[in-house]
């Protein structure tokens, strides 16, 4: 019988940190990306009508973007 | 520099009698701004075109169908004098009009020919192989005649039923042409549906088909030559009558400008006034055109700017030549209002510096910079140059950055002795010189930087200069608020702001033992959240932690960075230690081709994600705190001539 207390100390911490900066990174980029595609296809739609809110448009777009930035300086941390 | 550039509001006021001739001042000195005029029940009513109106857009009209027929496109062409074409605009057109027409027509004529001659040949083609002239196959009392396909030979089939009949069979198109007697119809049609029969329509021709096909093949070919002749006749009239047509569609367009700019203007039973802005600056100068050009019968008169009009006076930037391509930026976003700070001089300064921190590679600085240059110096087009000219400024920028750390297509420059042994420089001999170590981290700064070692270091010191351009934001708000709504506003809404981070910082000060101020920190804290709730309303407490996340925003201008570093020297690692080590030629070229692609790619990423990330650190972090814009543009009522002169 393996006690679960010692089989945790086998695992690597070197290798669970990567995977905390994996996960850290991955799921804030599915993040960006989810809440990045309504606006996108939102703001494309409001460019099609009026080219002028092209500028608006990235802005709203790119404001998502924040939660992928923490997720990799969150990984940098980590690792 | 920091302003718009200064307007004036100015009416002009006339008889009709000199309406066209102050219009034509105005529009020759292209200044004026027109405002339109809107009915609006005080008895003033729009003007009515000038009496060339008419005649003019429809001379612009015909000249436009022919410059399109003709694919007349816009070059640059030696300037005409305005007169010339002027005298011979009407001759010239109607000798135009001709000439196109007759080759228009005629060009028609033998496209729709064609048409015809090809399905024509299309309803022969299946009988090409059955020699029986088309004639025969019409006009008969006691026979019938089927045409059409089938799936297979239908001889043995037909001759159970009837031996008189005659068939001629295509095996490989399975075409069948079969002449019975009218009483086997019946029969035969049954037979033939079996085998899947199609009937084909018989054209109504005379002749054998495959002279017939023959035949056609030559006048199409005949109709061909013909095209081509007429395709070259009318590139040599468009290469004749370009300059003429570039130049007077020029001129008609002014005219038609000028003869239609009465219905923008208010006019009376004898009296026209027109209304709108124009720079500070240029009034005289204004005013001296149109007493010239009126011998002095129109007044013009400068009017006071009202608060309600502050909204709607058109906006001309006033900046140095060397800021002016970052316009450009502000025009993505929106116009400066009359009274708010013009930030372009601003982000003249923060927008290539972020892009700079981000990038801060040689070899990239080097190749876009190229790039940059190359793109100015053969697209003519003036959208293109400001663009451009910010991508240069953003890349001396990043050589700048890239020297400081040391960094060249992803190599290191200098070799750095780390816990883990050495990593070797691109340049041999140029150690890393260790200058001081950091606050943070156990980290050491070294020149040069060695961004991918520092990382503590450099998110708190990205964080520090996201602060300082964040306070910037609200120097700029507070200043913008002090000239419109006076100091007590600007104080509670930006001022309050100010007043939380310095309680914030005594607070973290205090508790970190460094200074005896948690106390007062608090205090300061206090007051300024009070300021800022009766400056902002609950807003404003919804917006505190924006302070934290939006400081947090700029480590971007590290995190972006490394992800370019980390893409770039892996494709270094993958070209020179996986694939060259494999020796031989193969190897060779194979890591030089994953060299050049894997840096080509970056090199696109290296415009778009540094040039969006930086860019959005303008819109979102720093407009957020201060920029309302909207302004509308400053358009002259004018044209800039390009193919003529006076």
């Amino acid at each position: 019988m393996v006690d679960a207390a010692a089989a945790v100390v086998y695992m690597d911490p070197a290798g669970l940190k990567a995977i905390g900066a994996g996960l850290a990174v991955g799921l804030t980029g599915l993040a960006s990306g989810i809440a990045e595609r309504d606006i996108g296809s939102a703001a494309i739609g409001a460019m099609a009508e009026n080219e002028s809110l092209f500028g608006k448009g990235l802005i709203l777009t790119v404001i998502p973007e924040t939660i992928v930035i923490f997720g990799l300086v969150v990984a940098l941390l980590i690792s | 520099m920091l302003k718009p550039k200064q307007m004036s509001r100015a009416v002009i006021v006339g008889h009709k009698d000199i309406m066209e001739a102050t219009v034509e001042a105005i529009h020759g000195s292209n200044l004026f701004h027109l405002e339109d005029y809107n009915e609006d029940g005080s008895g003033l009513k729009l003007g009515r075109p000038f009496k060339n109106a008419g005649e003019v857009s429809k001379k612009l009209i015909q000249l436009r169908s022919i410059s399109s027929f003709l694919g007349v496109k816009k070059e640059s062409i030696p300037k005409q004098k305005e007169t010339t074409v002027i005298n011979e605009l009407d001759s010239m057109l109607d000798q135009l009009d001709i000439e196109v027409s007759n080759k228009t027509e005629k060009k028609s004529e033998l496209d729709s020919r064609l048409k015809e001659l090809e399905a024509l040949k299309k309803d022969i083609s299946p009988f090409s192989a059955i020699p029986i002239d088309m004639e025969l196959y019409h006009n008969y009392e006691s026979i019938k005649v089927f045409a059409g396909t089938v799936k297979e030979n239908i001889g043995s089939a037909v001759s159970q039923v009837t031996s008189t009949y005659e068939m001629e069979y295509d095996q490989s198109t399975g075409t069948v042409v079969l002449f019975v007697k009218k009483e086997d119809e019946a029969k035969i049609s049954e037979i033939l549906s079996n085998f899947e029969f199609r009937e084909i329509r018989i054209p109504e021709i005379s002749g054998t088909p495959s002279t017939l096909i023959a035949d056609i093949t030559r006048e199409e070919e005949g109709i061909q030559k013909q095209i081509t002749s007429l395709e070259t006749d009318i590139s040599s009239i468009k290469d004749k009558y370009s300059e003429f047509i570039l130049a007077s569609e020029e001129l008609l367009t002014i005219e038609a400008e000028k003869a239609e700019a009465p219905v923008k203007i208010a006019t009376s039973e004898h009296t026209f006034i027109i209304d709108g802005w124009i720079p500070d600056d240029q009034f005289a100068t204004l005013e001296r055109t149109i007493e010239s050009a009126t011998n002095g019968r129109a007044f013009v008169s400068k009017q006071k700017i009202t608060n309600a009009d502050t909204d709607i006076i058109p906006i001309e930037y006033d900046n140095p030549k060397i800021t002016q391509p970052f316009q450009e930026i502000m025009d993505l976003y929106a116009r400066p209002k009359y009274k708010e700070i013009d930030p372009t001089s601003l982000i003249f300064i923060s927008f290539p510096l972020f892009y700079g921190m981000i990038l801060g590679d040689i070899g990239y600085a080097l190749i876009l910079l190229a790039l940059a240059l190359g793109i100015k110096k053969m697209v003519k087009s003036d959208a293109v140059k400001p663009l451009m000219n910010v991508l240069i400024y953003c890349q001396i920028s990043t050589l700048i950055f890239g020297v400081l750390y040391g960094e060249f297509l992803g190599f290191p420059l200098a070799s750095l002795h780390t816990d883990h042994g050495i990593i070797p420089g691109l340049i041999a001999g140029f150690e890393t010189i260790t200058l001081f170590n950091s606050p943070v981290g156990g980290e050491v700064i070294t020149y040069p930087i060695h961004r991918t070692h520092i990382v503590m270091t450099m998110i708190i010191a990205t964080a520090l200069i996201g602060s300082i351009h964040v306070n910037c934001g609200y120097v700029v708000g507070f200043i913008n608020e002090r000239r419109n709504h006076g100091f007590a506003a600007a104080m509670f809404e930006k001022g309050s702001w100010l007043v939380v981070e310095l309680g914030i910082i005594l607070g973290v000060l205090g508790y970190a033992n460094i200074a005896p101020t948690e106390i007062i920190g608090i205090i300061v804290f206090l007051i300024g959240f009070v300021m800022l709730i009766k400056g902002e309303g609950a807003q404003g407490i919804v917006e505190l932690p924006s302070l934290l996340s939006n400081a947090l925003s700029y480590t971007r201008l590290i995190a972006v960075g490394l992800s370019s570093i980390y893409i770039a020297s892996t494709v270094n690692l993958i070209a020179f230690e996986m694939i060259l080590p494999q020796g031989g030629i193969v190897a060779v070229i194979g890591a030089i081709i994953v060299f050049i692609f894997g840096h080509a790619l970056n090199t696109v990423l290296s415009i778009i994600a540094p040039g969006l990330h930086a860019l959005r650190l303008q819109y979102v972090e720093f407009f957020g705190k201060f920029y309302e814009g909207g302004g509308r543009k400053y358009n002259p009522f004018g044209y800039i001539r390009k193919y003529t002169e006076e």
